[in-house]
Order: C-alpha cells, then structure tokens, then sequence
C-alpha cells in the first residue's frame, strides 16, 4: 500500500498569542530528548511501519532553526513553513496532492501530542469499518490529533483541517491508542518524556552510549573525574560536567548543555547549548533559553544574569575562540596563584579550576571528633560537615 | 557495557549510626573499599538512628569507592534513614534500591523499576524523594559477598 504522512508542527496559539507547545519560541516537537529530536522520533517510527513519503508543515520561524537540529532531521521528508491561517490551508493542499499522486491513505498527525500508536493496527481499524477519516483517541476518549483519512475523503479532510483537526464530517468508530501517549504540552511534558525514556516506559531511548548501567553519555560528552553522575541520567553529545557537579535523579543533559563547578542538577531537564553556573542547586526544572521552568511551582522565570543561566554559543568557532580565551584567562591566574602560595603556604587549594567557583557538593568529608577549644567554630564540625553536602 | 562479574559487596548497616558506631563501621568496611574497583551496597534496612557521624561514612565511603572506580548503592532504607537521608539533602548522591538483591543486580544492569527515588508520580514532575511506606530487605545476612 502506498501510505503517506503529513506531520503539521503548531498550529495552536497560546493564550497570550505566542505561539503554544513552546519552549521560548522553539517548539517542543523540535527540541531534543534524549540526544534526538521528538519529530525525528516520530518520523524513525514511521518507517518502521513503512511509511517513508512525509511532507512536514510547521509554523515555527526560520529564527528558531539554530536553536534545534532540524538539519538532521530525515532529509526525505520534505519540510514546509507556513506561518499563521497559511498552515492550514497547506496542509490542505498537501493532502490534495497526495490523493491526486495516487495514495491509498493518508496520516495526518499534529505535534502535539507523542504518541506511540500501531499504526498496522490503526490501519487495520481503518479498513475494517470503512471509515473515510478514522481518528486516534487515548484511553478517556479525548483526541490525539492523529488522523488516518482515505484519499477519497478530500472533502471531509478539508472540513478536518480547515477546523483545525477539531471536526469530522462524518462520524467513524475512533481507534484507541493502547501505547504510551504524551501530550507533550509543556516543559512538564517534556520532561517526563525525557524521564519516561530514561525509566524504560517508552520508546524513547537515549542516542548515547551507556557508559555504566543507567548512565548514558553522548559523543564528546565530557565528565569531570571529580563530578558524580548518579544514574539513570543522560548526558548529550559534547555536553560538560565541571567538577564536584552533581547529575542525578533521572537529570537529562541535552548536547553542548554544560553544568558548571558545584551545581546540582536534581530530576531537572537542561535543554541543547543551556549552560549552568557555578554553585546553584536545580531542581524539578527544565532550564535553556534564558528560562526556567520550575515544575513543582508551575512557575517560568527569564533568567538574564549569565552567571546563572547562559547560553552555549551556537557555532563551534565562537565555542573555539571562548575556550582559547579561557585558557588565556585561565594561565595567568594559575601563575598568580603560584606566586600567592609561595606567600601563604599555609592555604591551599585543592581544585583551582573551582576554586572561584563557590562549587558546594562534595569536598572530602572526613570523619573526626568534634574540634574543641579555640579550634571550634560556632557549629559542631559535624553539622558543618553534613552542611557541606546539603543546601544552604 | 562491561559486563562485570566482580564481587558485589552486601553490608548491613548497624542499628545506630552515631559517632561510635560510625567508627567501628569504617573499620570494617574500609578493607573492601581498599580492593580495586569496589562495588558495595548498604542495606539500611535495621537503620533507626542515622545522625552526622553515619551521613558522613556514608559519604567517605562513597568518595573511597569512587576514588578506586567503583560505586557505592544504598538499598532497603528504613523510614528513619530515608527521612535523615532526605533532610541532609545526601540521597540524591546515591542510587537507592528497594533491596539490596535489586542493588546488586544494578552493578551489572540498570534496573528501572527497582529504584526507590523515582516513584510514578516522578513523570508528573513531582519527585518523593523515598516511599512513604517501610521497605523491607530479602537480604538475610548482614554482610555478604555476592557473585
């Protein structure tokens, strides 16, 4: 059967008119999760049901392009801006071509949701009650945005997308997705499908290699011999973990994200080229774009301050020049340093790459009887100790 | 992946963690830590006191392991641990496991469904950090060598 898809990327407005299923203007089909992003997941399972001819309609802007891997996106997918009422009308025209090529059916899916369907099965169903436009729905009856529409239908695909996929001309029994669905709304959403992966519920596996049982570390990924990756957690190609870092609880580093001295990343999310500051503690976040996405406190902040949230620069050139550059930076202060230390011989410095950093989490805790006398600070050294290791 | 068949090392933690103890303890785990590449757990299963003095062995005897390469996983953890654990802000610096067959298992593959600190509420975004419920160990020894 020739069996042909068109993926639509938007098309929904947000409530104070940008653009909604975004993460600072980037959509979230095109945002990487676990090393690859969620349209190339979409579009990886397609072929594997044998559905390669895809037409792919977004209404996101060129500006977002760097921003996400659309370049390694499957190049036999034909891609289409259309910004604002054009994409729908698109997606329209799409279909009309491919029922005058000679396509035996046409699936149409918004993203939206991430949704692991069978699509034989939908197929199957599809036939099976002669339906001209079969939709997929989750277990509470509620669309999924995932369409399977014969060519003969055009004019009930017209009413579906001029509605934009809200209303079918005819009614026709819906096919009920039995596998893993994620609406994929929001940073919440975003990350449990990182999560998700990571814990084996989906299909969702990381693009990396496993270095040791749950940690998985993508190519190039740097980690400090002195940081601690607790697993499950994902770190993304050419991502960097400074020293007395610490990575944990399901924690997903996507590629050129890099977490500076002493940071914990706690069941957190740092989106592609998200760099973190030294010394913070980030926790149930999904952070990148100068935003911060607190997903306990339903909260999203801007962060200004590149001290705390910065960005990776794009290009590897500007990435080159800044390593030179901290190199260069980094030589006379060692130097410095040395000089310092002749002076007082007494102070030391065990890390001088952290040393300025204010990194907090895993200096050598040392087992000692409480210090007395003149020695005693105004705590007992053993809460000092703990203190380490705890916030603040 | 290296598929490991390296001992694992089982420990049963102690009743009371404090100064005392937490001395002792080091002692006779330390030779375990010296080996290359240890691979230990601790079952905190008979914890019921854990105060400054037990964090800070756990935390030398995480640095001791992974200064040789090797890792230290907690498993079984009573409600006073895991409520000690949570305060201190020190368990997310360990893989925790329902038991300790689990932990050991985790030193050759990872085990998903056996990690105590990502319930189902986890995918909601809302991360308990350790069951509300007891957990109990299958592990009847105190201290063992698994294959």
């Amino acid at each position: 059967m020739d069996i042909r898809a068109i993926l639509l990327v938007g098309g929904v407005a947000g409530d104070d008119g940008k653009p909604a299923e975004s993460i600072g203007g980037v959509p979230l089909a095109y945002m990487d999760v676990l090393g690859l992003p969620v349209i190339e997941r979409v579009l990886r399972r397609l072929h594997r049901f044998g559905i390669c001819a895809t037409t792919l309609i977004s209404d996101a802007p060129a500006a977002t392009s760097p921003f996400t891997q659309r370049a390694e996106i499957d190049p036999h997918a034909a891609q289409v801006e259309a910004p604002g009422e054009e994409f729908w009308d698109r997606a329209d025209e799409v279909f009309q071509q491919y029922a005058s090529e000679g396509a035996d059916l046409v699936i149409a899916m918004r993203l939206g949701p991430y949704i692991e369907v069978d699509y034989d099965e939908m197929i199957q169903h599809h036939l099976d009650k002669r339906c001209t436009v079969s939709m997929a729905v989750d277990s509470q009856n509620i669309s999924l945005e995932l369409f399977v529409i014969s060519p003969a239908g055009r004019f009930d695909a017209r009413e579906l997308f001029q509605s934009h996929l809200q209303r079918l001309r005819r009614e026709c029994e819906p096919f009920a997705v039995k596998g893993y669905v994620n609406r994929l709304s929001g940073a919440a959403d975003l990350r449990r499908l990182g999560l998700d992966g990571l814990m084996a519920r989906n299909d969702v596996r990381p693009e990396a290699i496993e270095v040791k049982p749950g940690v998985f570390l993508g190519r190039g990924a740097r980690i400090h011999r002195k940081a601690r990756v607790v697993a499950p957690a994902f770190i993304g190609a050419r991502g960097k973990v400074h020293a007395e870092a610490l990575i944990t609880r399901g924690s997903v580093l996507e590629h050129h994200a890099e977490v500076d001295c002493g940071t914990v990343v706690e069941n957190s999310t740092l989106l592609p080229f998200t760099r973190l500051g030294a010394g913070l503690d980030v926790m149930h976040s999904v952070v990148g774009f100068h935003r911060l996405a607190h997903l306990i406190r339903n909260t999203e902040v801007e962060i200004t301050d590149a001290k705390l949230v910065d960005m990776v620069p794009l290009s590897p050139v500007s990435r080159l020049a800044g390593s030179t550059a901290a190199l260069f930076a980094f030589i006379p202060k060692q130097i410095y340093r040395g000089v310092r230390a002749l002076s007082h011989r007494e102070s030391s410095v065990e890390d001088p790459e952290c040393a300025e950093a204010g990194g907090a989490a895993l200096k050598a805790p040392v087992l000692e009887a409480p210090a007395s006398g003149a020695e005693s600070s105004e705590f007992p050294s053993n809460l000092a100790v703990v203190r380490r290791y705890g916030e603040d | 992946m290296e598929k490991i068949s390296r001992p694992v090392v089982v420990k049963r933690m102690p009743e009371r963690m404090n100064l005392k103890q937490a001395r002792k303890f080091w002692k006779e785990v330390q030779p375990f830590l010296d080996s290359d590449r240890p691979q230990v757990v601790f079952d905190m299963s008979q914890v019921r006191h854990l105060d400054a003095a037990g964090i800070d062995i756990l935390l030398q005897c995480m640095r001791e392991a992974i200064k040789r390469d090797g890792d230290l996983k907690l498993a079984a953890l009573s409600p006073q641990s895991a409520v000690v654990l949570e305060l201190t802000r020190t368990g997310r610096l360990f893989e925790i496991y329902e038991n300790s067959t689990a932990a050991v298992k985790s030193f050759s593959s990872f085990l998903p469904n056996a990690l105590r600190q990502l319930e189902p509420e986890a995918s909601q975004g809302v991360v308990p950090m350790f069951p509300a419920q007891p957990v109990s160990s299958d592990d009847g020894t105190g201290a063992s060598l698994a294959a």
